[in-house]
């Protein structure tokens, strides 16, 4: 397989052949679709293969070589025909007598956002259309447009196939933030579900491409790669995600296995993922949670107050004893967890199981997110019903202008017998184009009214909890041994001359001195003689702690004195 | 990355007390650490352990001035509360365990048989410690067993035990543990630690009042991440308007993986960093930095061992050093007036240096790649061609904007921090649905002299559309706040304080490419028409009003606003209704 940079991490400045693009047709309406400068599935379109969209038809010809961002004119593509041959459709009526020629195919738009839908079927049906044909120019449309947009993981989470409950931008983003995924982190996803996830940690993680693709995420010499190790237990979701991810070119990357881990456990291969940060949106988290250990776990809570000392876990005799138990994480660094569950019981048992296996800084936060609408609010009786205007006073001397009108109108009344009112109909229709337009070019209403913001009107008020923890690295006696042999500690003698002390805060630095000038006073008033030296030692000390006032000081701004 | 996870000698550390505090220190080897009224130890004792490990002070040995450490495992920390689980789960036995994620006690005894209680009979009386302060500085000054044995001879001297609900000695017991427990973690110093040291306890107008979970969403929206160029595609090039001291620059180094020294980066500090030439500025995988005074302010990298401002830097080998490219606005905008720029150096012959004495040969050399630096971040910026901009900057966005979406490639993210709500609405109003269509449907003269594309993504608005309407795509806000939990067996609810201020915003937009010429758009639309309004106008005409794809869709189901427009402007462009 010829290497590609995938077009999420390189897009480039131009959109290119056989790589996924966005195509924007308006906010929160985007098509992710792989471009292909020839018609493979033979859909039997004359310009080759063709984006349709409620919006216009898109040749995949015409977006094919466009620096990113373009504004792309829909293109004049004979949809009906094409279908007629095909097969016979719903429309076919209206359409029938449409030849290339007519100015603009009509686009129905059940057919329209999703291409796959249109792909598919026409892979199905048609076995007898003529082999391969000439591909014509495209020709532009006279109205209809799109904006072509490289890849990001936001606009993919936002306009992928649905498979599951997607991890939302701000749920991801939070997570990723939190559990500390970095370039040249590995981490591992389990419930991979429609993959928007997978391809944000990707993007996360991301610190080059394996060119060769180590199983157990052994990094070449120079750079750790980072990596993202997926789990699914869900057949076809797998095989969707895996298909998906071969398309993005995230091969490399993201290694997805089918697996239910909670049964079967984290390696890849029998080998370890080597995780640093790890991601389980899974119905039952505690019961994956013995499988993410630094050493064996016991096959089953005995339920009982355990007393060790040490983040090991007793051995049971019970359980499989006969392969060595490889730990699926990095041994040598945190791990970050974060579990997302959408209901508290979940999360309580989970909690629970992490302070049994040895977890700490255990925390769970939900995060509600709001969007925002931000427009003008018009108010005022002056703007003779246009649309978009609420028809009420803007202010008392309105109100009173119109009460006045009417007082007039109701004198007038009973004075003449006259109506003054007009009737609805010769009212002129303020809404109509040319009105409508005069009142944004020549009144320019869009600078009109108070500019206002209020949260849309769906929110989701509820993603899940999320619960997170990090399990040290496993510190041994051996290990301590060791780093006290290399960073011996000297112990200070109570009459020893002071060293340098960081980390105090000034009101104890104040007091030290305080103390010091006072047993100074005291020796000088004794003056016995050999106090010269402590003397001097207490001037040093003095000094030091005030040259390092660059060190910030912190930890006592909340307690206010000790108990004097 | 390893060197990430063992505390480093001169690294910087945080060391999380038991009342939440966070002491953040520079961890020089062979010093004394002070925790104030827990007690000191030797920095040597934590030294190149691993992070995230909870010490305990030990008692201090005879004639010993400071505490030796014990680790606290894991099972220790979580004892009580699984105790207290365990309890629950099994209700015959009669002992009553006061939990909290703290310490554990053997405080249970005699006749623990009260298990729930109604705080009907507490008396609201803070004097029913019978402990008296002399007593109580005594056993601090005597205590053994870090503070455990004070929390748990307090807590049997207090006369009213018997009275507390379970939910009110736990807290009492809460409450006592952070006061005296000689405990502390030690955490590694990175960005989510920083800014959250900086919000609770720092000053977090300095870092715009930035959340975790916003800072999150910001580097997230702007698609920052490791991209060097690859021999056939391009890397990524990235903006940052930071005033929040570095912090935004960090975390956006952080998730490009240009942020923490790697181990053998970390080794040459030691080396002589006088003669050491400057590093070759990196082409792709940067940040370019355009800050408003003539320095940037970056006074918070300083923790990650960056420090640009001094002469003998902590790490010279740093990777920002050629990732991070500071630019002024001057030199952005208008980079002929800034005297750094604009004075050349001139190459001198290697007689003319022979005959400089080296005190001005240094200066020289000095002026001289000061000068190549500058001209050459600046020639790049100008030039263009940035995957995205972030900004965290109490400057007018739209301001920023102007000057920055020239230097936009098309399909650029921008994202936009704010604190406060104001100044986003105002950017988002630039790109209003009806102000676009009234700038496509008569744009201002000043806009259609321009005639290259580079000169109209370069023009600088008017009092109507001070910015060009068409070249960002989604302008939206959008906020997101997390709010914690307590989860403990029986007591499980959301925490009861926290903080506030402001709530912080975030803009987001895509960089564009508007076709040239008219351009209108397509939608279906027809059920609100009335018959005789199509026969006046004829179809095409119709169209004709449409300029935006948005603009349909919601002109065909005005109740469908859930996609965030401003609907009444939509209405208002579309000549359907």
């Amino acid at each position: 397989m010829a290497f590609q940079a995938s077009p999420f991490l390189h897009p480039g400045t131009v959109s290119q052949t056989d790589r996924l693009a966005i195509v924007h047709l308006k906010r929160d309406l985007q098509l992710p679709t792989i471009l292909r400068d020839h018609d493979e599935d033979n859909e039997g379109y004359a310009e080759g293969k063709v984006v349709n969209t409620r919006f216009g038809s898109f040749p995949h010809t015409t977006l094919i070589d466009l620096p990113w961002g373009s504004q792309v004119r829909a293109s004049k593509v004979d949809t009906g025909s094409r279908g007629r041959r095909v097969k016979k459709r719903k429309r076919a009526g209206s359409a029938e007598n449409s030849g290339p020629t007519k100015k603009v195919a009509k686009v129905d738009s059940e057919e329209a956002p999703i291409v796959d839908i249109a792909a598919e079927e026409a892979g199905t049906a048609t076995p007898n259309t003529p082999a391969v044909k000439e591909e014509t120019e495209a020709v532009a449309a006279a109205s209809g447009f799109i904006h072509l947009l490289p890849p990001t993981p936001e606009n993919w989470t936002s306009s992928l196939p649905h498979r599951t409950q997607v991890v939302y931008t701000p749920d991801y983003s939070y997570i990723l933030h939190r559990i500390r995924a970095r370039p040249g982190t590995n981490i591992i996803e389990a419930g991979a579900g429609s993959g928007s996830f997978t391809h944000a940690s990707a993007r996360s993680v991301f610190s080059g491409y394996a060119n060769d693709q180590g199983v157990d995420g052994s990094p070449p010499k120079k750079q750790k790669l980072g990596k993202v190790w997926s789990f699914e237990f869900h057949e076809q979701r797998h095989e969707k995600l895996q298909k998906e991810i071969k398309d993005h070119g995230l091969e490399g990357l993201v290694q997805i296995t089918h697996r239910d881990v909670c049964e079967d456990g984290f390696l890849v291969a029998g080998a370890s993922p080597g995780a640093d940060a790890v991601f389980l949106d899974l119905p039952a988290p505690w019961l994956a949670l013995p499988n993410l250990s630094r050493s064996k776990p016991p096959p089953k809570h005995n339920g009982g107050r355990s007393k060790e000392a040490t983040p090991t876990v007793p051995e049971d005799a019970s359980s499989d004893t006969t392969k060595p138990w490889i730990s699926p994480l990095n041994p040598s660094a945190p791990v970050h967890i974060c579990t997302f569950s959408p209901c508290i019981e979940q999360v309580q048992r989970t909690v629970s199981a992490m302070r049994r296996l040895g977890w700490v800084d255990i925390e769970m936060v939900e995060l509600s997110q709001k969007r925002f609408e931000i427009r003008r609010d018009r108010i005022g009786i002056d703007h003779s019903a246009q649309l978009g205007v609420q028809v009420s006073p803007a202010n008392v001397d309105e109100a009173i202008s119109r009460l006045l009108d009417v007082e007039d109108t109701f004198k007038s009344f009973h004075e003449t017998g006259e109506k003054t009112e007009l009737k609805k109909r010769d009212r002129p229709n303020p809404n109509n184009r040319a009105k409508i337009l005069e009142s944004l070019v020549g009144r320019k209403v869009y600078k009109e009214g108070n500019l206002a913001h209020r949260s849309e009107p769906e929110v989701k008020t509820h993603t899940s909890y999320l619960v997170f923890a990090v399990l040290p690295e496993e510190w041994t006696a051996k290990d301590e041994e060791e780093a006290k042999l290399r960073w011996e500690v000297k112990a200070r003698e109570d009459s020893e001359k002071p060293k340098e002390v960081i980390g105090m805060s000034k009101r104890q630095i104040k007091r030290t001195a305080r103390e010091a000038h006072k047993l100074k006073a005291a020796a000088k008033t004794a003056s016995m003689p050999g106090d010269e030296t402590r003397e001097h030692a207490e001037g040093v000390n003095d000094n030091t702690l005030k040259g390092k006032g660059g060190v910030p000081e912190e930890a006592c701004g909340s307690i206010k004195q000790e108990l004097t | 990355m390893r060197a990430h996870y063992l505390v480093q000698p001169n690294c910087w550390v945080a060391l999380r007390l038991p009342s939440d505090t966070l002491k953040v220190l520079l961890m020089v080897p062979n010093t004394i650490v002070s925790l104030g009224k827990y007690g000191t130890f030797a920095s040597n004792d934590i030294l190149q352990r691993p992070y995230h490990l909870t010490y305990e002070l030990l008692d201090r040995q005879e004639g010993h001035k400071d505490s030796g450490l014990r680790i606290v495992p894991a099972s220790e920390i979580h004892e009580d509360t699984i105790a207290e689980e365990d309890a629950a789960s099994s209700p015959k036995s009669d002992e009553a365990i006061i939990g909290g994620d703290g310490v554990e006690y053997e405080l249970v005894g005699e006749d623990g048989e009260v298990i729930m209680r109604s705080n009907r009979e507490t008396i609201d009386d803070s004097a029913r410690q019978t402990l008296t302060m002399d007593q109580i500085e005594t056993l601090k000054r005597e205590g053994t067993g870090a503070g455990k044995h004070l929390i748990a001879k307090l807590m049997l001297s207090h006369t009213a035990l018997d009275q507390k609900t379970s939910f009110s000695l736990a807290k009492y017991k809460l409450l006592k543990t952070k006061k005296y427990l000689r405990r502390f973690t030690v955490l590694p110093l990175d960005v989510p630690l920083l800014l959250n040291w900086y919000l609770s306890e720092k000053d977090p107008g300095k870092i715009m009042e930035m959340r975790d979970e916003m800072m999150g969403l910001t580097g997230s929206w702007a698609n920052v991440h490791f991209s060097q160029s690859l021999p056939d595609a391009e890397g990524g090039r990235w903006l940052v308007v930071d005033e929040t001291g570095g912090l935004l620059v960090a975390a956006m180094a952080e998730r490009m993986g240009i942020l923490y020294p790697s181990e053998e980066q970390l080794q040459s500090s030691s080396g002589n960093a006088h003669h050491r030439e400057d590093a070759p500025l990196a082409t792709s995988n940067t940040l370019t930095m355009v800050h408003n005074n003539a320095q940037p302010n970056l006074s918070l990298l300083k923790y990650f061992l960056f420090d640009p401002a001094t002469t003998t830097q902590p790490c010279p080998d740093h990777p920002l050093n050629s990732h991070l490219q500071a630019i002024s606005w001057l030199q952005l905008v208008s980079p002929e007036k800034d005297t750094f720029y604009s004075t050349s150096v001139e190459q001198l012959s290697p007689e003319e240096l022979e005959a400089f004495k080296p005190g001005k040969r240094g200066t020289y050399y000095r002026k001289l790649r000061r000068w190549q630096r500058t001209t050459s971040i600046v020639d790049t910026a100008l030039a263009g061609g940035f995957s995205g901009i972030v900004v965290a900057s109490s400057m007018d966005p739209t301001s920023i904007i102007r000057h920055t979406i020239p230097l936009l490639r098309g399909g650029a993210n921008i994202s936009i921090y704010s604190p406060t709500i104001e100044p986003l609405v105002m950017l988002v109003d630039n790109y209003s649905t009806s102000r676009r269509t009234a700038f496509i449907t008569s744009p201002p003269d000043s806009f259609t002299s321009l005639e290259t594309d580079q000169e109209r993504d370069n023009w600088k608005g008017d009092e109507d559309f001070p910015l060009n309407p068409t070249l960002i795509l989604n302008a939206s806000v959008q906020t997101a706040r997390v709010r914690s939990w307590q989860v403990l067996p029986g007591r499980t609810h959301p925490v009861m304080t926290g903080k506030g201020g402001a709530e912080g915003y975030l803009f987001t937009g895509v960089r564009v490419v508007p076709a040239r010429g008219k351009v209108e758009a397509r939608g279906k639309f027809g059920k609100k028409r009335k018959a005789d309004e199509i026969a006046a106008n004829g179809r095409s005409d119709m169209k004709k009003g449409k300029l935006e794809g948005e603009a349909e869709e919601l002109a065909a189901t005005p109740a469908a606003t859930d996609n965030g427009d401003d609907v009444v402007d939509v209405r208002m462009a579309s000549p359907t209704l």
